[in-house]
C-alpha cells in the first residue's frame, strides 16, 4: 500500500506541471521576457504592468529576466520563437541602437510594439562621500587624465554609455566604463564606492539620494526634476546639451513582426487597460515616468523618432560611424 | 517591544498563518521538481496575489521561498537529482546515503539543518542587517572573482579519485558556460551561427541531464541491482546529534547568511562552499565525503536555507535584491504601493516585523513538512528499477522544458545524460561540470570587471586586493587553501605536533 502512495506522489509530481492546450488565443500562459535584470528599472515597471494587464486577459503573463548583451539576448530569444504572441519582449530604450553598434541585426523594427509605457529624466550621480561636488568637477577631472574617471554602465549601447557618448560630445572628457549587469548593480557598484559616477534614472536613484547614500549632481533634462528639487539641469553648467534634450530611456511591450494582428489588438488592449489603472498610475506616478501609454501606429511613430534622434547625437558625439 | 507588537500580527491571525503553511508545503514540492525553481514559483504569485492585501500576498510568497530552498535536497538524495543548484552539494553525499538504505536519515538531517540554517539567517536578519549590508555593499569586482576562485578550487575536493579528472570536467564546465552572447560586449561565441546558441547552455539544464538522466542510463544499464530497502526507524537525529554538528553548522550558517547577502552570490554558491568548508575542516568523518557523510548534508543544507535570511537584509536595508527570490519580491511590493530602500526599516517597521515573523512561521512549518512526510518519500527509492528509471527520465524532461519553454533544452539534458552516462562509466566525476558551468559567470564577468578596473592590468588589478580587509581576508583564505594541500605544509604541521 505505502509503495503505491509512493508511485502516487511520483506520478503527482510529473503531472502537477504539464499544462492543457486548448481553445484560441492566449490558450496558454504568455512569457514576458524582461531584457534586464530582476529588481532593475524595466523589471519594476513590467511586472506590475504584465499582474494588471492579465487580470481579463484569460491566461497568466508570467514574466521572466533574460539579460546580457545589453538586453540583446533577450530580444534575440523572443525572435527566435515564434511570432504567436506567447513571447512579449519587454524592453527598454537599447534596441534601436544594436544595429549601428553591432550588437545584433535585431532593431524594434523587427518587432510590432504592442505598448509603450513611456519615459523618463535621468541625472549624473556620485556616492555619497564622493570627492566631485558638481558635474564640471567630474568633467574636469577626467579632462585632467583621461579615462581616469570611472563610469559603471550597463555594457555597450545602455543608457549610462549613451550619456556618456552625449558628456564625451559636448565636453571631450572620457571615461574608464565599467559594465555591470543592470542599472541596479550599476548603481550598486557607486553606493559601494567600485565606481565614481554613474547616470541613474530618477526612479532608481530617488530614494537614495534622499536617504543620502548617493547624490544627484545634475539632471540630463532641460528643467529642474520635481521629485528632486535643487537638483540643477545640466544645461546650468553647459548649455551645449541643448542640442540632446530632451532626451530619456522609454519602456515598452513588443511582439515578434508577424504577429497576427487580432492578437496584437487582444495584448494592446489588455496593456493599455493595465496602463490606465489608477494602481498602476500611481507606481509610474511614484517613479517618475512621463507617461505615454502608445499603442499602434502612435507606438511606432515614437520609436522612430526616438531612434532617429538618438543614433544622431550618438552620431555627432563620434561614439558611432 | 515594538517589534513583538508588530509580529503579533503575524501570528494571531490565523489565515496568514495558513497562508505561510500552504506556501511553505507547495514550496517544498516546487523545490523538489528540477526546473521548477523558486523564482518561477514567486513570480507566478505575484500576478496570482495582485488583488490581495500586501500581508496575505507576502505570507504566502515568504512561505514558498523557505520551503522552495530546502525541496532542492529531496530529490537529490532520493534521485541524485538535485531539486535546484543549491542543492548540488546535497546531492554528493545524500545519495550515497541513500544507496546504503538510510534515506530517511539522510532527509531527517537534511530537515534539521535546513530548519537551524533558516532560523540563524533570520537571527542575523533581525539583530545585524545594517551591519552586514554595510559589507556586502563592501564587496568589490575582485572580491567576487576570489568567491569564484574559491568555488573553482573545489574541483579539487570534488574531483573523486584524481585530481586530473577533476579539473577536466570543470572545464568542461567553464566551458559549455562560455557558448552564448558574452553579456559585457554582446560578442557570440561557439554559437556557429545557430540561433539557439545565442542564449547559451543553461546550467540547470546540464545538472538535470549530468545528474538525473545520467543517473537513469546508469541504472537501466545494469539491470542486475535490486533497489536498496530502506530503514526508516530512525528518522529524526538525536538532540545529541546535532549538538555533535555544532560548530559546523555555525561555520556553514555565517558562510550562507554572508554569501547569501551578497547581491551577486546567492545560495547555490553558498552550499558549494560550505560543504568544501566541511571537507576540509572535519577531519575524521565516520564516512569519508562522498560516500554518505553525515557533514556533506549538514554543512549545506545549513548554508543554502541561512542564505534566505541573508538575502532579505540588503533587500530590507537597502532595497537591493540579495538573489533572484528577493528581486521578485521587491517587484511584489512595489506593485503593493511598498517602496523597500534605505528608509524601509525605519519608515515601515510593521512591514519589515511582518516579513522577520512570516520567515519565523515559515521554519515552523518547514520542521512540520519536513519531518512528517520521511517516511513516504524514503519509499521512493524502493519503487523498482523498471517503473522508477522511466519517471525520472520523465521528471528530467519536464523540469529541463520549463526552465525555458524550449525542446532544444530537452535534447541539450539528453545530451548531457549521455555525457554524464559516459563520464560515470569511466569514473569521472560528474560534480565539477556543474560547478565550473555555474561559477563561469561570476568568474568572467567580476574577472573582466577587475580588469577593467584596474585600467586593464592584471597586475594592477591583484595589487588593488591589499586594498581592501575584505579583500585582503579572502586572499589570505585562497592560500591557505592552496597551501594547506601541499607536501612541505603536511610536513610542517606534522612536524609541529610532535613537538
Amino acid at each position: 500500500m505505502k509503495k503505491f502512495f509512493a508511485l502516487v506522489l511520483a506520478v503527482a509530481m510529473a503531472l502537477s506541471v504539464c499544462s492543457v492546450a486548448l481553445a484560441d488565443y492566449p490558450e496558454k500562459n504568455v512569457n514576458g521576457i524582461i531584457q534586464w535584470g530582476e529588481g532593475g528599472g524595466t523589471d519594476v515597471l513590467m511586472r506590475p504592468l504584465a499582474s494588471l494587464a492579465e487580470k481579463d486577459f484569460g491566461a497568466s503573463i508570467v514574466c521572466q529576466n533574460m539579460t546580457g548583451g545589453t538586453g540583446s539576448i533577450a530580444v534575440q530569444y523572443v525572435s527566435d520563437q515564434e511570432a504567436d504572441g506567447y513571447n512579449l519582449l519587454m524592453g527598454a530604450e537599447n534596441a534601436p541602437l544594436y544595429q549601428v553598434l553591432g550588437i545584433s541585426e535585431l532593431t524594434y523594427a523587427d518587432f510590432d510594439c504592442v505598448y509603450l509605457i513611456g519615459d523618463e529624466t535621468v541625472g549624473i550621480v556620485v556616492p555619497k562621500d564622493s570627492p566631485y561636488n558638481s558635474f564640471t568637477d567630474i568633467v574636469n577631472a577626467a579632462l585632467a587624465e583621461p579615462e581616469s574617471v570611472t563610469l559603471s554602465t550597463t555594457g555597450k549601447g545602455g543608457l549610462p554609455w549613451e550619456v556618456g557618448s552625449f558628456i564625451t560630445s559636448v565636453t571631450g572628457a572620457t571615461f574608464n566604463q565599467i559594465p555591470y549587469d543592470s542599472d541596479k548593480s550599476a548603481l550598486t557598484a557607486v553606493m559601494g564606492g567600485e565606481c565614481e559616477f554613474t547616470v541613474c534614472k530618477v526612479m532608481s536613484g530617488r530614494q537614495y539620494a534622499e536617504s543620502g547614500d548617493i547624490k544627484f549632481l545634475c539632471m540630463f533634462s532641460k528643467d529642474e526634476v520635481a521629485a528632486l528639487p535643487g537638483v540643477p539641469s545640466i544645461l546650468a553648467e553647459y548649455p551645449a546639451f541643448e542640442q540632446y534634450l530632451p532626451w530619456g530611456p522609454f519602456y515598452g511591450v513588443f511582439v515578434k513582426k508577424g504577429t497576427d494582428a487580432s492578437i496584437i489588438e487582444k495584448l494592446s488592449a489588455a496593456f493599455s487597460a493595465a496602463g490606465q489603472d489608477p494602481s498602476y498610475q500611481e507606481v509610474l506616478a511614484n517613479r517618475s515616468i512621463n507617461f505615454k501609454g502608445y499603442t499602434g501606429a502612435e507606438a511606432e511613430q515614437y520609436i522612430t523618432a526616438y531612434s532617429a534622434n538618438t543614433i544622431g547625437a550618438l552620431k555627432t558625439a563620434g561614439a558611432i560611424d | 517591544m515594538e517589534a513583538l507588537k508588530y509580529m503579533s500580527a503575524a501570528f494571531t491571525n490565523p489565515l496568514l498563518f495558513v497562508l505561510v503553511a500552504v506556501g511553505c508545503f507547495s514550496g517544498v514540492y516546487i523545490g523538489a521538481i528540477p526546473g521548477l525553481s523558486g523564482t518561477m514559483a514567486v513570480s507566478i504569485l505575484v500576478s496570482f496575489t495582485f488583488g490581495w492585501k500586501t500581508e496575505t500576498a507576502l505570507a504566502l510568497m515568504i512561505g514558498v521561498f523557505v520551503g522552495v530552498v530546502y525541496g532542492g535536497s529531496r530529490s537529490a538524495i532520493l534521485l541524485n537529482i538535485p531539486g535546484a543548484p543549491a542543492a548540488v552539494a546535497t546531492a554528493l553525499d545524500g545519495y550515497p546515503l541513500a544507496k546504503k538504505g538510510k534515506a530517511g536519515y539522510a532527509m531527517g538531517i537534511a530537515t534539521t539543518q535546513s530548519i537551524i540554517g533558516t532560523a540563524i539567517g533570520i537571527a542575523v536578519l533581525m539583530f545585524a542587517a545594517p551591519l552586514v549590508a554595510k559589507i556586502a555593499l563592501k564587496f568589490k569586482s575582485v572580491d567576487y572573482l576570489m568567491l569564484a576562485f574559491m568555488g573553482l578550487m573545489m574541483v579539487g575536493s570534488l574531483g573523486g579519485k584524481s585530481i586530473a579528472s577533476g579539473i577536466i570536467g570543470g572545464c568542461i564546465g567553464l566551458f559549455l558556460g562560455c557558448v552564448g552572447i558574452d553579456p559585457q560586449t554582446a560578442v557570440k561565441r561557439f554559437t556557429f551561427d545557430i540561433p539557439y546558441l545565442n542564449s547559451g547552455v543553461h546550467f540547470v539544464v546540464a545538472m538535470i541531464g549530468l545528474f538525473g538522466a545520467s543517473e537513469a542510463f546508469v541504472q537501466i544499464s545494469d539491470r542486475g541491482a535490486k533497489p536498496v530497502k530502506q530503514e526508516i526507524d530512525k528518522i529524526i537525529p538525536t538532540f545529541g546529534e546535532s549538538l555533535k554538528y555544532i560548530p559546523l553548522t555555525l561555520r556553514s550558517a555565517v558562510l550562507g547568511v554572508v554569501i547569501g547577502a551578497l547581491p551577486g552570490a546567492g545560495g547555490d554558491i553558498a552550499a558549494l562552499l560550505a560543504y568544501d568548508q566541511a571537507k576540509r575542516s572535519v577531519k575524521n568523518p565516520a564516512v569519508p565525503f562522498g560516500e554518505g557523510a553525515v557533514e556533506g548534508i549538514v554543512a549545506p543544507e545549513t548554508a543554502n536555507n541561512a542564505a534566505i535570511g541573508g538575502a532579505f537584509i540588503p533587500m530590507l536595508t537597502l532595497g537591493i535584491p540579495g538573489d533572484a527570490i528577493t528581486a521578485v519580491l521587491i517587484s511584489a511590493l512595489s506593485i503593493q504601493g511598498i517602496q523597500v530602500g534605505p528608509k524601509f526599516i525605519q519608515q515601515q517597521p510593521d512591514m519589515y516585523w511582518l516579513i522577520i515573523a512570516f520567515l519565523w512561521i515559515g521554519a515552523v512549518f518547514l520542521c512540520i513538512f519536513g519531518l512528517t512526510g520521511i517516511k513516504l518519500f524514503a519509499k521512493v527509492v524502493e519503487i523498482p528499477k523498471g517503473i522508477l528509471m522511466p519517471m525520472i527520465l520523465v521528471l528530467s524532461v519536464i523540469g529541463a522544458f520549463a526552465i525555458r519553454n524550449s525542446l532544444y533544452d530537452i535534447f541539450w539534458m539528453f545530451g548531457f545524460g549521455l555525457i554524464g552516462y559516459f563520464l560515470k562509466k569511466y569514473d569521472f566525476p560528474i560534480a565539477p561540470v556543474v560547478l565550473g558551468s555555474i561559477l563561469i559567470t561570476l568568474f568572467e564577468n567580476n574577472f573582466r570587471r577587475g580588469v577593467l578596473l584596474a585600467k586593464g592590468s592584471v597586475w594592477k588589478m591583484f595589487l588593488s586586493i591589499f586594498k581592501s580587509p575584505i579583500s585582503v581576508l579572502l586572499f589570505v583564505a585562497i592560500v591557505y587553501l592552496i597551501l594547506s594541500q601541499t607536501a612541505a605544509y603536511k610536513k610542517l604541521m606534522a612536524k609541529l605536533r610532535k613537538r
